[in-house]
């Protein structure tokens, strides 16, 4: 594709531009229930993630570069989900925001939701709680960054990705 | 009207169609498939009951009975409540559509098409509302097995109604 996949860039290089990818995440917001709720709030001035660089109202899919599913996914609605992720340019992440994303939660047994939304796009962060917290989601956006930061691109794309680079975390276990 | 001037409009109209009950102040008519079409024409189109105001309408699973499909209107000029319930099989239940009586049954119907496997003949677009196309079975039939109770069974001391 070009450059920063096909070759192992130098590391202040590569610093600068993981740098710069983790503090302009444009978020898309995918909320389904009472956690989009949550996720607002952490947009808003009280936990503010813009401080952290976390840019809220995407325009669309194709301007995103974080996913946040929040809330419950329903078997009608995957579709939508997996569609909207395909749309949205590499390299992009997802953040698993609560328990019905996470594994269906309380609707662990229902004949409609889907259980977990990792079973149709894969999740880099899940968000554990019913709802989380916004200091949760603040956590769950700082550990992916964590992760942007000392991620190299060539291996991301690379078909033999190693497995350590691409475990799912789990905030806070 | 009150719930018993209606219950007995309702059989000075239609006579031994309808088997009146009122609970909680609120009166329910059951009637025989055939005739739930007229009772709903009935409860929307007299001047005395004039319910034009549409509530909801839902199916009951009643297990040996069949599956109940409760049609709730209210009037907005009397204001008053009428129900009107009827059961039909469990197989091959059919009801007559009254989308066109309140247009809010159209979904509603779908629902209950969908959810408990009740054909409204006469329905302009029956397709499923809220599942997925490729969804089978009627999940709201007590039948019906949620797969994941079928691998882990419910870990919490009684079932809900037991």
């Amino acid at each position: 594709m070009g450059l920063v996949d096909s070759v192992e860039l130098p590391q202040p290089i590569k610093f600068i531009f993981n740098w710069g990818r983790k503090y302009s995440l444009w978020v898309f917001n995918f909320g389904l229930a009472c956690c989009a709720i949550e996720f607002i709030a952490t947009s808003m001035a009280r936990h503010d993630f813009i401080r952290l660089g976390v840019i809220p109202f995407a325009h669309g899919p194709r301007q995103a570069d974080l996913l946040v599913v929040s809330g419950t996914l329903t078997d009608k609605m995957a579709p939508a989900v997996k569609r909207l992720y395909d749309e949205m340019p590499e390299p992009k992440y997802v953040i698993s925001f609560g328990s019905c994303s996470n594994c269906g939660g309380p609707y662990w047994d229902s004949y409609s939701v889907t259980k977990g939304v990792d079973q149709i796009i894969p999740v880099d962060v899940y968000v554990p709680g019913c709802p989380p917290r916004p200091e949760a989601l603040l956590h769950g956006i700082i550990t992916l960054q964590e992760r942007i930061g000392s991620e190299s691109l060539k291996q991301r794309y690379a078909q033999d990705a190693p497995e350590p680079e691409r475990q799912p975390i789990v905030v806070g276990a | 009207m009150d719930a018993a001037a209606i219950r007995d409009h309702l059989v000075a109209e239609l006579a031994d169609a309808v088997e009146p009950d009122i609970s909680f102040g609120l009166l329910t008519a059951t009637v025989a498939p055939a005739h739930y079409r007229r009772v709903a024409e009935l409860v929307r189109h007299d001047r005395e009951l004039a319910c034009n105001f549409f509530d909801f309408l839902c199916g009951v699973d009643e297990e040996a009975l069949g599956i109940g499909v409760v049609l709730h209107v209210y009037s907005t000029s009397h204001h008053h409540h009428v129900q009107v319930r009827s059961v039909v099989p469990r197989e091959g239940g059919r009801l007559p559509t009254v989308h066109d009586l309140w247009a809010g049954a159209d979904w509603h119907e779908r629902e209950t098409a969908e959810l408990f496997g009740v054909t409204f003949d006469g329905h302009p677009n029956l397709a499923k509302l809220l599942l997925p196309e490729e969804f089978e079975g009627f999940p709201l039939r007590k039948e019906f097995a949620l797969l994941a109770r079928e691998a882990k069974p419910w870990p919490g001391a009684k079932e809900p109604g037991e």
